[in-house]
């Protein structure tokens, strides 16, 4: 019966799969692009710092469905449209990753910093040569965090009714059914582990410079 | 030329870290600055490349007002290196030199393979340059950091501190390993150092700064140690600066030198006249130590070989001379000119006679 209804339903539940990876990693992209800036900006101004990582920091406490209400009377979007969930999680991926990345940058060393300086280095140009290369591992650590959180945020949109794994959950609540629960819930934990593996993985693949006995 | 004139810095705090500095780093030559911390000698150094701004005074390259370039650009023309390197932990060896080329536009195959050239160049073992800069020692990575600063071929270059925090047998062959370099590119450099005995070892010119940032004096180290400026300049050059002195005096022809019998190992020694010390030297005639035939009654054995005196070069110092001639068993130290070969014996009695007869020549011209 359990084989029956995943197997007639199979189409529909890789669609919702789909979907909740697009709305979990898009803002999680977009967010990192976002938090960079900041958390630079952040990292460079003894004064800023506490601003810009206490604002950022207290985003994440705007509950989320207030968030997915509040945004189509921001943005004038509709209440259906993907963009109101694709923006409030890029502010929550924000909100989570500007301390990392900010401490991230903070901790690369200094000597190697005022290295670059004095050799000539444009601030950006240290910023993209130097700097975030060497805050790959802090970055990565605080993006993990960032999909798996994002993950588990997107099912919230199933109240409004857009489509992605947090759909079953609202399905089998009004048709009384525990199994398209039980399924979304085992696929958003499959996704998490994926998505957080490829994360790891891509870390990893970025910084074969690290000694292992960091890196373990 | 590095040109200082004038040059101070006051902080906001009014904290006087340099003071009405005036100094002149020739084209060329390896200029040290040199005092105790807090006195102001590496923030002069980095009001060369604009990493500090002067408060007062004017700091210029080849005549040029360093304010009136793009810092970035005046940055580019001048390599730095610092104490520990300051290596790109997330490149490899050859990567971190290859940097700054790259950076202003060289192809990757070309900005590499100058890389390497410089790597060898620096005495570094091309084996080690696709590691990455945690798998070496301190001591590779500062001739790492030598080569990325030399990386395009700028005109002038940095030095903070950069032998310092490496052991001293390490800091010797960098150091010498350096100087041989320096002997071959000619650069314009201003390097910091605590340490007089480096500074005097590297420099050409020393700038020995006082606290507070204002210059004691300026000199060979040569002058420096003959003539230091005032108290503080002398209590800072330190200790035996007489016998230091004569490390900057050529040894000259007019050192007398005597001949002395040699023997080879596995030889039976001909009849000494005189002691019963005789020279033992190896098949090329470089010396090798001394032996005493009192014990060696049939042939020379290499376990019989004194190796307590110093080898001087006929090219040497008089300090080399007076150490040959201090720590060898017979009061007579070893001689070897180019090649090594033995060139004979002198006395501390005749280097100090020499000392005398050039000092009551200065007199007299």
């Amino acid at each position: 019966m359990i084989v029956d209804w995943i197997a007639d339903n199979a189409a529909r539940i890789g669609e919702l799969t789909a979907w909740h990876a697009v709305l979990s990693v898009i803002p999680t992209v977009l967010g990192l692009l976002i938090a960079i800036p900041l958390a630079w900006w952040a990292s460079r101004s003894a004064r800023f710092y506490p601003l810009i990582v206490g604002a950022s920091g207290l985003l994440y406490t705007v509950p989320s469905i207030a968030l997915f209400v509040l945004l189509p009377q921001l943005l004038g979007t509709k209440i259906l449209d993907p963009l109101n969930v694709v923006v409030a999680l890029t502010v929550y991926s924000v909100a989570l990753l500007v301390r990392v990345i900010a401490d991230g940058l903070a901790s690369v060393p200094h000597d190697t910093v005022q290295a670059a300086t004095a050799m000539g280095y444009r601030p950006w140009q240290r910023l993209l040569h130097v700097e975030l290369p060497v805050a790959v591992p802090a970055i990565g650590g605080g993006l993990r965090v960032a999909v798996v959180s994002n993950v588990s945020i997107v099912t919230m949109a199933a109240l409004l009714g857009i489509p992605q794994l947090g759909s079953l959950f609202t399905e089998g609540f009004s048709l009384r059914l525990t199994l398209p629960i039980v399924v979304g819930i085992v696929l958003c934990l499959v996704l998490s582990v994926v998505l957080d593996v490829l994360v790891h993985a891509g870390t990893r693949a970025l910084t074969p410079w690290q000694q292992k006995a960091e890196t373990a | 030329m590095i040109t200082f004139e004038h040059v101070s810095k006051v902080y906001p705090d009014g904290t006087h870290a340099v003071h009405d500095l005036t100094f002149d780093a020739p084209n060329g030559r390896l200029t040290v600055l040199v005092g105790p911390s807090g006195c102001g000698k590496t923030t002069s150094m980095r009001m060369i490349n604009r990493l500090i701004d002067p408060t007062e005074g004017v700091v210029s390259l080849d005549g040029q007002d360093t304010r009136s370039v793009d810092a970035i650009d005046l940055r580019r023309k001048i390599g730095y290196v610092i104490q520990s390197a300051g290596l790109f932990p997330h490149r490899t060896v050859v990567d971190n030199v290859a940097a700054l080329p790259r950076l202003l536009g060289a192809g990757k195959k070309e900005a590499r393979s100058r890389a390497l050239e410089l790597l060898a160049k620096v005495g570094l073992d091309e084996r080690y340059a696709r590691r990455y800069p945690y798998q070496l020692s301190g001591g590779q990575q500062q001739r790492v950091g030598v080569a990325r600063a030399l990386a395009t071929d700028p005109p002038f270059l940095l030095m903070d501190e950069p032998f310092s925090a490496v052991d001293p047998v390490v800091r010797t062959q960098l150091q010498d390993s350096f100087l041989q370099l320096q002997r071959d590119i000619g650069k314009t450099i201003v390097m910091v150092t605590h340490d007089i005995d480096e500074a005097l070892k590297l420099g050409d010119q020393v700038a020995v700064f006082r606290e507070g940032g204002t210059l004691a004096q300026v000199a060979t180290p040569a002058e420096l140690l003959a003539h230091p400026a005032d108290a503080f300049v002398a209590d800072f050059v330190g200790a035996s600066r007489g016998y230091r002195a004569l490390g900057f005096v050529e040894a000259t022809a007019t050192v007398e030198l005597a001949d002395e019998v040699t023997v080879r190992v596995g030889a039976r020694p001909a009849d000494v006249v005189g002691d019963a010390w005789c020279v033992v030297v190896d098949d090329a005639d470089a010396p090798l130590g001394w032996v005493d035939l009192r014990a060696a009654r049939d042939v020379v054995e290499e376990r019989q070989i004194d190796f307590s005196g110093t080898v001087a070069r006929a090219d040497g110092s008089l300090r080399d001379l007076l150490d040959a001639a201090l720590s060898s068993p017979t009061g007579r130290g070893l001689v070897a000119g180019p090649g090594g070969r033995l060139r004979g014996s002198v006395t501390a009695d005749e280097v100090l006679r020499h000392i005398a007869r050039e000092r009551e020549a200065g007199v007299a011209s």
